[in-house]
Formats: structure tokens, sequence, C-alpha cells
């Protein structure tokens, strides 16, 4: 599956990389000339590189066609292949890959790449995380802009539909030099879906069940070009039940909850996206315009709100798996992106403008946690209604510019990014305050040919971010409590002047940082080795809750203090990269270290404070020396036309070096893994099943994961044992008359394994993963203009 | 001639790899330089004389005792109690044992305790006793006593008791 040979395995990337844009033309145009003039432009050109020239689509189905001639074309396409020529380690991912281990989420899915994992929250919704990094250390770049939503908690996903994507690569290690703040642990970059290649219109339905939480859903899309216009649309929608997880009771503290059925309570939801776009696509110039909603409804488990018990009426929640109550969440994120490239003599220049708005609000039933007046006062005098405890409303707007160009041997790309973010807050409940941002940054890169087989990579990068926090008060007065049997007003006796008793949570202020990054890099192959050696600097600016929170999680228990005098993070990074392809063997060990001067970790003291705090126990956010180093492993072997193998391993190790928690390691680090796949697909090149219906290419594959227990952790983790958890995965190409119809099946947790993931946000509460879980997913073609079947 | 070339390939490339690679696995299992304290603090309230215990019942206008013990391997932090209305049910004790609950009411004078206190430097053990008093004229009803103890690394331990405030 993974194999390819070493000649298709080239030719593939040449394809996919910078030339690709020769192939699709190369026979239209008579290209030849072109090609020898602006190859080494193109070829170098780095940064978001969302559009690749011209249509993805065609660029499959040129190399399927060089495939073909090498007579490779049944098994080789990769389902996902580690970038050449970047000096960063970089995996490529494709939609076969996304459609054969399809998971709850788009993190879900891709976390069986070495190196790569998630937090997860329920049986839909993840955030990444890269080596051992999440939140805002991880950035997310869809269509070439920066998804912006991290910073909301750790019960909050990505809103990215894993059916609207094209490729994705994924690059591990620090990337700043290119993308800026964020890109400190890692990117993913989701490209577009391709366009139609040749006039005319098609479509694909996608249809997907799975067992666990009785899911269904599916995604149809249609697509057309009349010329230089293409256009499409996508519509997405899925709806599921509680997730059902292999225990009959779990334990918040001591307190026994039993689980109806073993599903978890009210962990239903829905999602329902829709994408748009149209564009002018020409050999010299190409600007396509596109708009997309994600809706996303779904349910948090009722007994636990955090780490807060809660107690809620069983049976009304049971009496239906499928419905919603509180408490849950609603997200809607709307981006609008125009992406345009063309080509102006030796210059190849890209634009991204974006505008992104993400509104997420969290509804729960009004309870008076600390100083909160024990009934919610009138609505209709307030804001917000006594079921909103979290409202953000975040409006970016985005704009990037890129232009690549070749001097000799040289392939320079001058960049500029820029940003701008207005998050507002509401609901009764205080984390996180409103703020404005403003980022803009400005890089050089340059990747010096020194010869056929040898890359120097060098780049330089400025930045420049502002952030303006909004002040917030709480809407309540810290009032009365009582104290030895008197009824105490304490704010006026303990605060002093000038605060008044509603307090301030966050204040009014300004902070702007500056950053120089840079990076340098070499590619050198030999043959059928590739060695990567890169050394870079990478930064992230404080985000707005780090510098000014001052509230309370009441559903953690903690009191988080920001600090406003935090510095921006600086984070130095080895990475080595290590490829051999071979005929039948494929392996790439990447190995890194890591080393942050500041690193901003919210760090648990030994202290509870009364006041600001409601009792509960003060977290700081701090910053400390951290050493990070690991490595990942993937190996693949061909035994025969077959049979082939994976070895999958990541290994992670942080720690901290200075500060109140030396000698300890960061939060959410991922224990060691390993994965050990086998993989079996027909050599055949179809047979009739019954009459006219063929199945082509079945295959069939298990995966075994293990995993080592994680015994380092920082407060308030807990140990997580080892594990090992086994899926399986089938499907085939079935011709049903003229149609192509791919069915793909899996079998996830197949032994239904009880065990806990160390990352996952319900690990606190000692909820086991999701149980065994039977995925089942069509994918039909529509198309009008031929009648005849379309090629994988 | 294939196998030859895997073989050798292994021996030369593949083997080096996985055994770097195991060994850092190893490393992580066994290696740690700093004695790390990655053991929190715990609670006792099952001895006699601790009060309040599960379904514990306190009297409005009167004062009782808190005392409970804690414990820690290393060095204690300090602790923290809460005392709040559970009038609506909202949430459950952190215990195993279930109390008797009043109908769901409005509250219009709960009791509210917040307050955190410190412990004593370098005890690995300490017995807290804290008075408190109740006033007379509180909402009686069912309350939830929180319990929270840290040590001085900022594990915690926490108790959630379903207690009765009386007339």
């Amino acid at each position: 599956m993974l194999h390819l040979s070493f000649q298709s395995l080239y030719l593939q990337h040449n394809c996919d990389y910078g030339m690709r844009f020769c192939f699709n033309n190369f026979w239209r145009v008579g290209f030849l000339i072109w090609f020898v003039v602006l190859y080494p432009n193109t070829n170098g050109c780095v940064g978001q590189e969302n559009i690749r020239p011209i249509d993805s689509s065609r660029n499959t189905q040129d190399s399927l066609r060089w495939s073909n001639l090498l007579q490779e074309v049944r098994i080789n396409v990769p389902l996902y292949q580690q970038k050449q020529d970047s000096p960063l380690q970089t995996d490529i991912i494709t939609q076969d890959f996304i459609r054969r281990y399809k998971g709850g989420s788009l993190m879900h899915t891709l976390s069986r790449l070495p190196g790569i994992g998630l937090i997860g929250i329920g049986s839909s919704q993840s955030k990444p995380l890269i080596r051992g990094l999440g939140f805002n250390r991880v950035s997310v770049v869809e269509k070439g802009i920066r998804h912006e939503g991290q910073q909301w908690g750790v019960d909050h996903g990505l809103e990215i539909d894993q059916f609207a994507t094209g490729t994705i690569e994924v690059i591990r290690g620090g990337g700043s030099f290119l993308y800026g703040s964020d890109a400190i642990g890692g990117v993913i970059q989701i490209h577009n879906e391709p366009y139609r290649p040749e006039n005319g219109f098609s479509g694909n339905l996608q249809l997907l069940a799975k067992s666990n939480s009785n899911l269904f859903g599916g995604s149809a899309m249609l697509k057309g070009r009349t010329d230089h216009w293409v256009y499409g649309a996508r519509y997405t929608w899925q709806s599921y039940a509680d997730y059902r997880v292999p225990a009959d009771t779990v334990y918040v503290y001591s307190y026994a909850v039993p689980l109806h059925k073993r599903k978890v309570r009210n962990t239903a939801g829905r999602e329902r996206n829709l994408h748009l776009y149209s564009g002018y696509v020409g050999d010299l110039f190409q600007s396509i315009f596109s708009i997309s909603q994600v809706i996303q409804r779904s349910g948090f488990f009722a007994n636990a709100h955090g780490l807060e018990p809660r107690r809620v009426d069983h049976a009304f929640h049971d009496s239906s798996s499928r419905d919603l109550q509180w408490p849950f969440q609603e997200v809607e994120h709307l981006k609008i992106i125009n992406e345009s490239v063309w080509h102006a003599g030796r210059h190849r220049m890209e634009l991204e403008a974006g505008f992104q708005y993400n509104f997420r609000e969290e509804f729960s039933p009004y309870v008076n946690h600390g100083y909160m007046p024990p009934v919610y006062p009138d609505p209709d005098a307030m804001d917000t209604p006594p079921t909103l405890e979290r409202l953000y409303d975040k409006k970016v707007y985005s704009l990037n510019f890129r232009d690549c160009f070749s001097i000799g041997k040289h392939t320079f790309t001058v960049g500029f990014n820029g940003e701008h973010q207005d998050n507002v807050i509401g609901g009764w409940s205080f984390l996180t305050p409103g703020f404005r941002q403003y980022s803009t940054g400005l890089f050089l890169y340059d990747q010096f040919r020194l010869t056929e087989n040898n890359i120097l990579h060098l780049a330089i990068r400025a930045d420049r971010n502002s952030i303006h926090i909004e002040e917030y008060r709480d809407w309540f007065p810290s009032g009365t409590v009582h104290e030895n049997g008197k009824t105490v007003e304490i704010q006026a006796a303990t605060l002093p002047a000038p605060q008044t008793e509603y307090l301030l949570r966050a204040a009014d202020l300004t902070r702007t940082f500056t950053d120089f990054v840079w990076s340098a890099g070499i590619n050198q192959r030999w043959d059928r080795t590739e060695l990567n050696v890169n050394v870079g600097k990478s930064f992230r600016v404080p985000i707005a809750k780090e510098l000014g929170a001052n509230g309370v999680n009441y559903h953690y228990f903690s009191y988080e203090k920001g600090d406003p005098d935090l510095s921006p993070e600086q984070s130095y990074q080895l990475d080595l990269g290590i490829g051999w392809s071979g005929t039948d063997l494929n392996v790439n060990l990447s190995p890194y270290y890591n080393y942050f001067t500041n690193y901003i970790y919210l760090n648990p003291t030994s202290l509870y404070d009364y006041q600001y705090g409601a009792g509960n126990q003060v977290f700081e956010y701090s910053q400390a020396q951290v050493a990070r180093y690991g490595a990942e492993l993937s190996l693949n072997y061909r035994f025969s036309s077959q049979w082939s193998a994976d070895i999958l391993g990541e290994y992670l190790r942080a720690e901290q070096l200075s500060g109140e928690k030396k000698g300890f390691t960061l939060p959410f680090s991922p224990p060691a893994s390993l994965l050990v796949a086998l993989h079996w697909t027909s050599g055949d090149s179809g047979r009739s099943v019954q009459g006219s219906i063929w199945l082509d290419r079945p295959y069939a594959s298990v995966d075994l994961k293990f995993s080592a227990a994680q015994n380092r952790i920082v407060p308030p983790e807990k140990k997580t044992g080892a594990y090992y958890v086994v899926n399986l995965q089938a499907g085939a190409i079935l011709q049903v008359a003229k149609t192509t119809i791919h069915v793909d099946i899996q079998a996830k947790n197949i032994l239904d394994t009880k065990y806990m993931e160390h990352t996952s946000f319900y690990r606190l509460i000692e909820m086991p993963e999701q149980g065994r879980n039977i995925v089942l997913s069509m994918s039909i073609p529509l198309d009008w203009t031929k009648g005849t079947k379309t090629t994988g | 001639m294939k196998n030859i070339r895997f073989i050798s390939f292994s021996v030369a490339f593949i083997l080096p790899s996985l055994v770097v690679f195991m060994l850092l696995l190893l490393v992580a299992c066994n290696k740690d330089r700093h004695a790390i304290d990655d053991v929190p603090p715990s609670i006792d309230v099952g001895f006699t004389g601790a009060f309040p215990k599960q379904c514990s019942t306190l009297k409005r206008g009167e004062t009782f005792t808190f005392r409970a013990r804690f414990t820690d391997n290393v060095e204690l932090g300090s602790f923290s109690l809460d005392m709040h209305h559970n009038f609506d049910h909202h949430s459950h004790s952190t215990e195993v044992g279930e109390c008797t609950l009043e109908p769901v009411k409005v509250p219009i004078n709960p009791f509210v305790l917040i307050k955190s206190y410190d412990i004593p430097a370098g005890q690995q053990s300490y017995e807290a006793e804290i008075t408190i008093t109740i006033p007379a004229d509180v909402d009686p009803g069912n309350y939830h006593f929180m319990i929270m103890v840290s040590d001085q690394t900022g594990w915690t331990d926490m108790k959630g008791l379903s207690v009765h405030i009386t007339e």
C-alpha cells in the first residue's frame, strides 16, 4: 500500500512538488521551453503552496498515467509519504489514506502517523498534538489561511471537515520561519480538493456509518469546469449518538456513575458543513474564491463537567442516546478565502486573502460557583441567558503574499503574512479575556541547489505582534460570605482601593513583541538514501489568557493567573531525517532535539486563593527552560506484490530544566508507541464477482498498536497504563455497471479493549476510550460527461 | 539476490536504528535523573473524631469543628474549605454513599463558606481543626462540604461531602 518502487516514487515526487505544473501542461501546451525556464523557479516555491498549479486532480491522473507506464498502477498510489527536498520532516497524506483510516475527526485519522497525536474530546472532536505539543503550538493552515480557534480550551476541537480536504501536509517540528508564531511545534496544512481537470461536470457521493456511536452521515460533492472556469460545491452532514466505551460504570472520584448500555451520556452530536468555490484557472494566472461553513453541535459527558461531578436525571438522559442535553457546545466556523497564483516572467506569486468567523457557545445550566449569586438575576436585565456559560466570537482577517524566483542556483521565496484577530467574549463564566491582535511577518527563504542531489536551505524571518487585552470585570460582586457566624463583605474589607466589589478579572493591557527567527538546513541524496539536517529557531507569542487571565475554571477547581510580563517563547530545534528507499523497502528515521529557553507553562502551585480564586487551587503562568527530544521511525517492507508490512514508532521525552517544576515533564506528553501493520492487496486487475459486478483491487490490513505506559506526569495528570489495540481495515473497488464505487470497512478496537489515552480530555475522570467501532464508508462517483468510470 | 540485498541492508541500517529506538524506549522507562514527587496528598475523614463525614448533619446557629487528617509523602502545601448549597441537586459528592435529598428548592440566603488555610511548613501529616459557625439566618437544606488539600509540588486531593443543615 505504502510501497512505491523507487522509480515511481521518484516520479511521484517530481510530479507532486514543483514540477506538477510542468506535467500538467506538458501535453497541452508544448511546454518544454517553459519547463526549462521555469522549473527552477517553481520547484523551490515554499510557504503555503496551497494552490498547486494548476489542478491536483490532473496531477494525480498524470502520476497514474505515468505509473501505468511503469506497470505499477495497481498498488502504487501511496497513502502517505515523506516529502523530499524539504528542510523539515514533512508527511504528505492522500485522500486514500483518509478514506481508509477515517476516524471520528481529522486528527483521529492522522494520529496513525508517528509523531502525530491528538487531544480527543468524545468521539468526534479533537485538537492536534505534534510531538507532544498542542494548542497554540501547532498551526493549522487551511486553503493557505491559518485556522484560528486553538486557544479556546481543551474541550474544543478543530473545525475542519475531513471530507473536504485534498492532500494534507504535516510538518513535525518548528516551522516558524515560514508560518510565524504558533508553528513552534508543527504545522498541519490542508490543501484544496482537486478541481475538475477537463470541461464538464462531475461529482461524488460519500456515505459513512459507524456502529459505535450509531453515526450516519455523508458528503456530496459536485464540481464542474467550463474552459478556464472551475466551480464546485460540497455538503457534509453527520449525526451521531452517544458513544460507547467498554465499561458499565465509570468513577467520578469514588462516586460510581453507571453507564446505560455502556454509553457515555450526552456525547451525541451533529455536524453540517457547506463548501462552495469558483474561480479562474489559467496557465499563467489562477484565482479561486471559496466560502465554507462548518457547524458542529456536540454534547459533553453529563455526569462530570470538567472534573466537577454533576447529578443528572439518568432516566431522562437515557431515554434517547441521540438527544443533546446540557452541557453542550455549538460551533460555527465560516471562512471566505481568495487564493491567487500568477506567473510573471521569472516570478511565481501567490496571494491568499481570507476572512474567518469563529463563533462558539457553550451551554450549561446556571450553577452558582464561588461568590456568584445563588439565583441567576432576571435574564431580561442581563446580557447573557442563564444557560450560556461561555461565548467566543472571533473575526480574523488574513493576508499572505509570496513571490518565488530564481537567480542562478538559488531559488528565493520572499513572503509576507499579516493577520488581525478580534475576539469578543460572553457568557456568565469567565476564562479568557477578549482581545484584539495584529501580527505581521516578513520572511526570506533561499533554496540553494548546490548539486542535483544537494540542497541548502537558509531562511530568516522577522515578526511583529501586538495584542490588546480588553478589561473584564465579574458581573457579580464577590459579595457576602459567612464567616464565624457573621455575614461578611469580604470585598470591602480585604481588597485594596480602588477596586470595587466587581472583581477585575483582566486589566486593560497592550503588549507588542518583535521576533527574529532563522533556519538552516541541508538535504543530501545519494541514490537511495536521503539525509536532512535542519537547525532553526521558532517562536510563539503569548496568547491572551497567558497574559491576562485571572479567572476561575470552576470545572477544574483551578484559579488561573496570567502574567502580563511574559515574553514570547523561543525554541531551538535540531532535526534529522534519514531515509532509505529501495525496491521493496522504505525506511525513515527522524530524531530531533528541541530546547525552549522559556516555555510558557501553567504551573500548579500549592496555594489556594479565597478571594479571586473562590477557594480554588492557584495555577500560575510561568516560564521555564524545557528540553524535548525523541524520534519517529517509519518502515515499510514489501514481501511480495501482495503482502507488505509497516512499522511506525514514536518516542518523546520532555523535561523542564528550570522553574518550580524542574525535572518534571510537560503536560500532554504522549507515551512511546509502536504500530505494526500487515497489508494484503490483490495483485489481480479485477475479477467478476457476479455478472456485471467486478471487484477490483481488494485490500485488507491489520494495525496493531502498542502504547507504553506514561508514568512521567505533572499535576494534575494521572499515570496511564500501557495498552495495545487492534484495528482492521479492508476494502475494494466495486465496478457496478460502469460505476466505480470505493468501499472501505474498518473495525476499530476490534477486541473492545478497555484502555485509556493519556492525552484524552476524559482521561482525568478515568473514562476509557471508545470501544469496538465498525466503520463503513462508500464513495460513489457521479460523472455526467463521459458516463464512464473514473480512475481512482 | 533480493534477499541478500535485504539482509545486508538490514544489518547495515535497520537493525542499528531499531536498536537505537529500543534504547530510547528503555531510557524512557528507567532513567529518572531528578527525583520528582509524583504522589498526591490525601484526605482522611474516616477516623473517629473526623467531622463532618458523608451525610453528617449540622445545625444552623451553632458552631462545629471541622476535623480532618491530611498526609503527603513529601510535604503538605495548604488546604481550602468550600461549603455551598445543593438545593438544585446540581452535583453529587465524591463519595460512595448517597444521602437523602430534600426536594429541589430556590435558595434565598444560602450559607456560603470559602476559606483557604496554610499548613505549617515541613509537615507530612497534619490534622486540621477549624471552628465554623453557621449563622442562624441561613437556609437549611442539602449542602456540599468540599475539602481540598495540596502538597508543595501542586498535587491535590479533594473530597466533596454531602451534609445537611437543619434548623
